[in-house]
């Protein structure tokens, strides 16, 4: 009797085994900590927050705590994480995350990851991401930055005022210059600007640099110790082309006063009818703009015996990034697989109007020509030839300052080249 | 007695204690580490001495906020107390609907600075739109309303006129209150002796105020030293350079706006130099406006 006892007892215990680890397992979620750059109730933050919860529905022992910071998100993040905060996952604009976070070393590498396959798909992850995103902000090959948002620097323009003055999209700058008369001739301001926002303006001297010397020189030049390169003769001419918009009237006198986005109303309003710009522009002039408005994009045209291609791309990519030290770096990876799939990709661009880094994405209408250029370009380069993400410092206090003074007729060409060449060699001198 | 101690210290410790770590122990941190070349990302700092004091002093935008921030203080505060004091003997001299037009006065100090700036910025400045324009041109000053008062070499101007704007309701307030508290039968006997309403402002007023005026001139130093959301939020997108303060350059360089600098060391450096600055002008006005109390 007592071995029969004994003999049920050990039975029992042997069949809740089993059982009590599964619920064990059950119980035991995974917390994910996400910050965003969004503030909540942004058309970007609802969709994150559908793939939220749409994501914790397929994955029932996952649970996503999403804390939504706004813009300041990375330098919240920051003060956490050396507090010793759990963050597994954060988004925000990719060329600060890169000269921020994963400058910093805080950031997971994930070529591993993206060699797995799409979510119900037969391709490798990395295969559905338009060409040239995933690679921009690598290091040395490692992959730290996922990006989701595509924001394409182009000349938006209002095609209605280009029809109304026979202009078509310029292909070179001589072109370019001969849309501006046709423009002012048909009583248009031609070119919408900002007189505040210097990573606007410093546009105007990245791509021309790109197009008469290609990616990289900006760069290189950024990166030369001696401030010597800043003497090269496509600084001067860049400089001096610059001012040739202004002189012609290509962009009107008042602009010196225009504090965003007082400039880009005036395109909104009909007043100019073009501005050098990221492809968020339709979205904010969306509120004013008539129903008639019609968007269109055109890239910065080619220079005169320049070598770099009319294709040649800058982007503003918006990136997620998953915290080295994150404890769940397969559960982040799989939030990342599950909102790239074409279904989820298309929410935002459908919700949010904005263009995405998934191929085969349909963007909104008003962005289409964004869409074009991004799947056509030739080369794609981040904020000032890509080095805010790593000279951030130089470009924000002297590259910024100098070309805006350019830029707003404070300095004269031949003052801006000195002055450039002067303030490298004297900021270098003291790193 | 020494209950009478006990008493004393334990009353004094919550205060004492809450200003010991939430206020002196950062401090003294904020000075640490403004010898060294941090990014704020984690405790790795590497120490570099003096560096980042020798940098600030090389440093042509340190130079420039520190310049906006010294303008503000003393070219605004000349125009914000001189305004206040007029304002105040304006509503001292018997108009209708004194606590109306005081509390017209007072209202920019109620309202959001955001608000305040885009209504600046947008509403008032702006060169096709603006109040400003469309009201000189309206007037007849054709050549005056083609001002830029935004452009580059007019934005400092143009943000400090609206700083001042925002303010003189404040101390408009203060010397209100201060005034009132002067018995009137001074203001009766010196009008028996034949005196004017300036020489009641220069004999009585002033003297009997200075007090208040010395405490308005303080706060107004501490806290124009240190302003940062006005030029902040002034060009709305990123603050422009023209407009930086001491306060301003310091967020851009620890905190990163849209470009990633993150020199936490190098912005607590500038932290020191701005802590300095207040201690030096809140002496020197000290002293300068030391006077006999009198007594009323």
């Amino acid at each position: 009797m007592k071995k029969f006892r004994l003999l049920t007892l050990v039975l029992i215990v042997a069949m809740l085994v089993p059982v009590s680890t599964g619920l064990t397992s059950a119980q035991e979620k995974v917390k994910l900590v996400y910050w965003s750059m969004w503030n909540e109730t942004e058309p970007q933050a609802r969709v994150i927050q559908s793939w939220i919860a749409d994501f914790e529905a397929a994955n029932p022992n996952i649970d996503i705590e999403a804390t939504w910071n706004g813009r300041q998100n990375q330098t919240l993040v920051r003060t956490a994480l050396s507090a010793g905060q759990q963050i597994d996952l954060v988004d925000q604009d990719a060329d600060p995350l890169a000269g921020g976070l994963v400058q910093e070393g805080m950031a997971y590498p994930l070529n591993e990851f993206l060699e797995e396959k799409a979510l119900d798909e037969d391709v490798p992850i990395r295969e559905v991401f338009t060409p040239g995103t995933l690679e921009l902000f690598a290091v040395d090959g490692q992959i730290y930055l996922w990006p989701y948002i595509y924001n394409t620097s182009q000349f938006w323009y209002n095609k209605n005022a280009f029809a109304e003055a026979d202009a078509e999209p310029p292909k070179t700058w001589e072109d370019f210059l001969s849309v501006c008369q046709k423009l002012l001739d048909a009583g248009y301001a031609p070119i919408a600007a900002e007189s505040d926002i210097q990573f606007y303006q410093i546009d105007y001297l990245t791509y021309q640099i790109v197009r008469y010397k290609g990616v990289g020189f900006l760069r290189q030049t950024i990166e030369d110790k001696t401030g010597e390169m800043w003497r090269d003769p496509v600084y001067l001419q860049a400089a001096q082309n610059m001012r040739e918009l202004w002189d012609r009237g290509c962009i009107p006198p008042e602009t010196k006063g225009y504090l965003w986005p007082a400039g880009q109303q005036t395109l909104g309003v009909g007043v100019s009818a073009m501005e050098l710009v990221g492809s968020w522009l339709p979205i904010e002039l969306a509120p004013i703009v008539e129903g008639s408005f019609e968007w269109g994009a055109f890239n910065f045209p080619e220079m005169p015996g320049g070598v770099g291609k009319q294709g040649d791309l800058m982007v503003y990519l918006l990136s997620f990034m998953i915290v080295k030290n994150t404890e769940h770096p397969r559960e982040a990876f799989e939030f990342l697989r599950f909102i790239m799939t074409k279904e989820n990709m298309q929410k935002m661009a459908d919700e949010a109007l904005v263009g995405v880094t998934r191929l085969g994405v349909q963007w909104a209408e008003a962005i289409q020509d964004g869409a074009t250029a991004a799947a056509n370009a030739t080369a794609v380069f981040g904020m000032a030839d890509g080095s805010v993400a790593q000279y951030s410092e130089f470009v924000n206090n002297i590259l910024y300052v100098n070309w805006s003074k350019l830029f707003l007729d404070e300095l004269t060409p031949e003052e801006f080249v000195e002055k450039m060449a002067t303030d490298a060699a004297e900021y270098w001198k003291g790193k | 007695m020494r209950a009478r101690k006990r008493l004393i210290i334990t009353f004094l410790f919550p205060a004492t204690f809450l200003y010991l770590v939430f206020f002196l122990y950062p401090a003294i941190r904020a000075f640490y580490y403004s010898f060294f070349d941090w990014s704020g990302f984690s405790y790795e700092a590497k120490f570099i001495g003096l560096d980042n004091y020798r940098e600030l002093i090389r440093d042509d935008l340190f130079i420039e906020s520190l310049k906006n921030t010294l303008t503000i203080v003393f070219v605004g505060g000349v125009i914000v107390f001189g305004l206040a004091f007029a304002l105040t003997i304006l509503l001292n001299s018997g108009i209708k609907g004194r606590k109306l037009f005081r509390a017209i006065i007072f209202l920019p100090n109620v309202v959001a600075v955001i608000a305040l700036t885009t209504m600046w910025s947008v509403a008032i400045y702006h060169p096709r739109f603006g109040i400003l324009k469309n009201g000189l041109a309206y007037l007849g000053f054709e050549s005056l309303s083609r001002t830029l008062w935004t452009s580059p070499e007019n934005i400092f101007e143009s943000m400090l006129a609206a700083i001042i704007w925002m303010n003189v309701g404040f101390y408009v307030v203060l010397l209100m209150a201060g005034i009132d508290k002067i018995p009137h039968e001074l203001y009766e006997a010196a009008r028996i002796d034949g005196a004017n309403e300036l020489q009641m402002f220069y004999r009585i007023t002033v003297p009997l105020l200075w007090d208040v005026i010395t405490v308005g001139i303080v706060l107004w130093s501490i806290s124009a030293l240190k302003i940062f959301e006005f030029p902040f939020a002034f060009s709305a997108l990123e603050p422009s350079p023209n407009t930086y303060t001491i306060a301003v350059y310091l967020y851009v360089m620890g905190f990163g706006q849209r470009t990633p600098i993150y020199r936490l060391g190098y912005a607590t450096a500038m932290g020191v130099a701005l802590v300095l600055t207040v201690v030096v002008v809140v002496v020197v006005l000290r002293r300068v406006l030391r006077r006999e109390v009198i007594q009323y």
